[in-house]
């Protein structure tokens, strides 16, 4: 169903203000969307990738929401935090002979067993009152951050847990690894498909289904920039367990989706891993148009998966790169837990936020046939 | 939530193995061989060299590790010999060198642990078969350049335990220095490989594309037409093909040919072959009729396991249908000793299932026991008598004691927390489950190239 909007409306992703110094952070940018009147039959006419109320659109990019002063000024007056190589330093430091249980392996069973860990070590937690994201609760509290333009009531608390950790931030190794393995190899290849759609810059009614596809980016000739117009197959041989489905509505060409209760992301690196994040109260806000999607997803992160997902895609040695300490990090993440409190009371989520970038693809769903035979074998 | 499991026995799929009564065996290429070394054929890693005893024949290849390079190289001495090292050499990032290994006063020496084969005094070089000498003065034979060995995990001919089969692409510097067992060239077409996978051995195009076959073709006939080749292509044989062996040849139309193996027609499934694809990949097993086409697989496994979908591909499951895992193991010496066999510290293996406590470890990484009196057809899967508390080998009745699955010597576990179709200790452990962790026993890996082992 469409309808038309004269209103504006402001949406802001990321801001980086160390966007001249670091070549990467111009990926991050401002969408300010204006009012676009526009008929649908028009629009429908000059929109060939939407079809038959379809369109499809498959991840290229994705970073956590971080607002980041220069060299963390502001965000990290205390500085950066250790990573495992820092830790282990202070823990064990050189010159006294000690052995593999007491010292690698200790480590490694306090990654592993984080409630088993005897690790008290200083970690430094972002600071101020300035983050991206949305207001998942729809209320403006003590704690809650001010977007970068000022909207009130903004969660993010995981923000506050890897702010500070240069792995996170722009141009740092996990802000790469993450994406290039993304790019690579479709396990974390996620596809969204808008149904329903009759006008993509203002319809009050439209369905959002995620799905995993199989098949490479379309890349130009660099290899370095994807494109719109490639195909995805949507596999349903082994991917109906990220099958879901969200009701959204198009406004100025924003797409916001109604919060899903519980939904898995694939969330692989690395190598041969099977890694995935759970999402509770997980909405999209994304700006759509023929050619791309870019804008958050953002809910509460189950900090156990979180937990799960960055052990088994990255080894100690592969954290040590970004100064990623998984056991100092994912204490933070307990601590800070915002939501979804378990029959102890204990919050099992904390509220997050993600940029995504997404690219339009055709999608090729398997016909009723193949999906028999694969439920059959 | 859409649950996307499905669980069969394991011996109801012969995809992925082939039945007891079977006799399909790698045919290889003849080569000169030393006249006490011999080609046996093997359940999963098809014919390998071993001694006169039968025992089967391995390289230690040197293999460049994220602080620097170990093993031995091309044409020079064995670095495999008699020094005992206590302590870790800091090859594995991050950790440092000098830590003191476990277990040091009961560490055995490399040579102690991978016997070199050794030479007669007037042995002679033939073929790919060199000589190096050890440092006692005795000559090694070496394979393609490298010193060879036995393992001593190996018991009898066919046992290859020490390791797996050795690839020029196979494991990475995640798993540590691994040793590989070695064998003759399979007597395949230049147009074709055979990759080892976890249950067979299956071939694959030059480019790396799995090989299939149709049920719908008749003996050295090929039923696949029209329609049929938009998905299927032919696997075609140069003009100057020699038919031998299980090998033959049918001419499509005039001019040209297209590799028959063992009167099947062979194809390429062109979904899986674009110019971008990963290649391993097997996802042409769905259309109904084909498969994919090995020289030889392994037997099925005992009757409680089962095949079960995950969110990649296939694993090899428990009666319940939950994970079957794999522990993998190296430690970070100078000879890279392996330490996932209960005869080895256990240390590794208790830090990161349960941070040095045995009774997390068994809630988190439960042992999959065997029924009294249980029995595999295949001499890959055998019962094992456990002490749970320690992980070491124990006598049957000993307190404590239990009765379990092991696959090639070494127990397979599940996981405390996997719902059934779960894989979330896949990867659990140091880098990435390779150096010190569990994988998942992986059949089919759609996505990724599990299923082709480290």
């Amino acid at each position: 169903m469409s309808f038309h909007s004269t209103s504006s409306l402001a949406i802001s992703l990321r801001v980086n203000p160390l966007s001249v110094r670091r070549s990467l952070a111009a990926m991050c940018v401002v969408l300010s969307l204006t009012a676009q009147p526009a008929k649908a039959g028009e629009l429908r006419e000059a929109t060939s990738t939407l079809r038959d109320g379809r369109i499809g659109y498959v991840l290229t990019h994705r970073y956590y929401s971080l607002y980041e002063t220069e060299g963390g000024k502001a965000e990290c007056p205390q500085g950066f935090n250790d990573g495992p190589r820092e830790q282990f330093k202070k823990l064990y430091p050189p010159g006294k002979k000690l052995s593999v249980i007491d010292a690698q392996l200790q480590w490694e069973g306090s990654q592993w067993h984080p409630s088993t860990s005897k690790y008290r070590l200083p970690f430094h937690e972002g600071q101020g009152r300035i983050s991206f994201g949305l207001n998942l609760d729809g209320k403006v509290g003590a704690e809650d951050f001010l977007s970068p333009t000022g909207e009130p009531g903004i969660d993010n608390e995981f923000y506050r847990a890897i702010a500070c950790i240069d792995s996170f931030r722009v141009g740092g190794s996990l802000y790469n690894f993450e994406n290039t393995f993304l790019q690579q190899y479709p396990d974390s290849r996620l596809l969204i498909e808008l149904t329903q759609v009759d006008d993509l810059v203002n319809d009050e009614e439209v369905i959002v289904t995620t799905y995993r596809g199989m098949n490479p980016l379309l890349s130009d000739a660099s290899g370095k920039h994807y494109l719109p117009g490639g195909t995805q197959r949507v596999d349903l041989r082994w991917s109906k367990d990220y099958v879901f489905k969200l009701k959204g509505k198009i406004v100025d060409g924003v797409l916001t989706t109604d919060p899903i209760d519980w939904i898995m992301v694939p969330w692989a690196m690395t190598a041969n891993v099977t890694a995935f994040q759970e999402f509770r109260g997980m909405r999209l806000k994304l700006k759509v148009t023929p050619e791309r999607a870019e804008g958050l997803m953002a809910g509460f992160i189950d900090v156990q998966r979180w937990h799960h997902a960055l052990n088994t895609n990255l080894s100690t040695h592969h954290m040590s790169y970004g100064r990623v300490s998984s056991p100092s990090v994912v204490a933070a993440l307990a601590r800070l837990a915002d939501g979804y409190p378990d029959q102890t009371g204990r919050n099992t989520a904390i509220s997050a936020s993600v940029d995504l970038k997404m690219v339009q693809v055709y999608l090729v769903h398997p016909t009723s046939k193949a999906d028999l035979i694969s439920s059959n074998r | 939530m859409i649950l996307a499991s499905v669980v069969s026995q394991a011996g109801e799929l012969p995809y992925f193995w082939q039945a007891p009564e079977a006799t399909d065996r790698e045919a290889f290429l003849a080569e000169p061989m030393p006249a006490a070394i011999q080609v046996v054929p093997t359940e999963l890693e098809g014919p390998v060299f071993a001694n006169a005893e039968g025992k089967t024949l391995y390289i230690w290849p040197l293999r460049g590790l994220r602080n620097g390079a170990v093993g031995d190289r091309r044409n020079t001495a064995s670095t495999c010999e008699g020094t005992i090292y206590r302590e870790t050499a800091g090859l594995m990032s991050p950790y440092p060198p000098g830590y003191l290994l476990p277990e040091a006063d009961l560490r055995r020496p490399c040579e102690a642990l991978w016997p070199p084969v050794l030479a007669a005094t007037d042995a002679k070089p033939i073929g790919k078969w060199t000589l190096v000498p050890r440092a006692n003065g005795l000559k090694q034979w070496a394979y393609d350049g490298f010193p060879v060995y036995t393992s001593d995990l190996d018991r009898t001919a066919g046992d290859v335990l020490g390791g797996r089969r050795y690839e020029e692409r196979r494991g990475g510097s995640e798993t540590g220095a691994l040793r590989f067992a070695i064998g003759p060239l399979p007597d395949v077409p230049a147009e074709l490989e055979v990759r080892s996978s976890n249950t067979g051995r299956m071939l694959v195009n030059r480019k790396g594309f799995t090989v299939y076959a149709s049920k719908s073709d008749a003996r050295g006939v090929s039923h696949c037409k029209a329609e049929c080749l938009k998905t299927w292509a032919p696997v075609l044989a140069p003009q100057l093909a020699r038919e031998h062996g299980e090998w033959s040849v049918l001419e499509r139309s005039p001019g040209i040919l297209q590799w028959v193996y063992r009167g099947q027609p062979l194809y390429i499934y062109l979904p899986e072959a674009g110019a971008e694809s990963r290649g391993g990949q097997v996802t042409g097993n769905d259309e109904p009729g084909w498969y994919s086409v090995f020289t030889q697989r392994a037997l099925p496994p005992p009757q409680p396991f089962t095949v079960h979908d995950v969110r990649m591909g296939q694993v090899l499951a428990d009666a319940n249908g939950k994970t079957v895992y794999l522990y993998h193991c190296n430690d970070d010496a100078l000879d890279q000793q392996s330490c996932n066999h209960p005869s080895s510290p256990q240390a590794y293996r208790m830090a990161v299932c349960g941070n040095g406590d045995a009774v997390l470890c068994l809630e988190m990484f439960p042992y999959v026991t065997a029924a009294a009196g249980a029995s595999s057809p295949s001499r890959l899967w055998s019962v094992m008598t456990i002490d749970e508390k320690t992980g070491r080998l124990a006598e049957v009745g000993q307190p404590g004691a239990i009765q379990v699955w092991a696959y090639r010597d070494r127990p397979v576990y599940t996981f405390g927390r996997d719902r059934p179709g779960g894989t979330d200790a896949d990867a659990w452990g140091e880098f990435n489950g390779y150096r010190n962790g569990f994988k998942a026993f992986w059949l089919r890996d759609d996505y990724r190239a599990n299923a082709f082992g480290p």
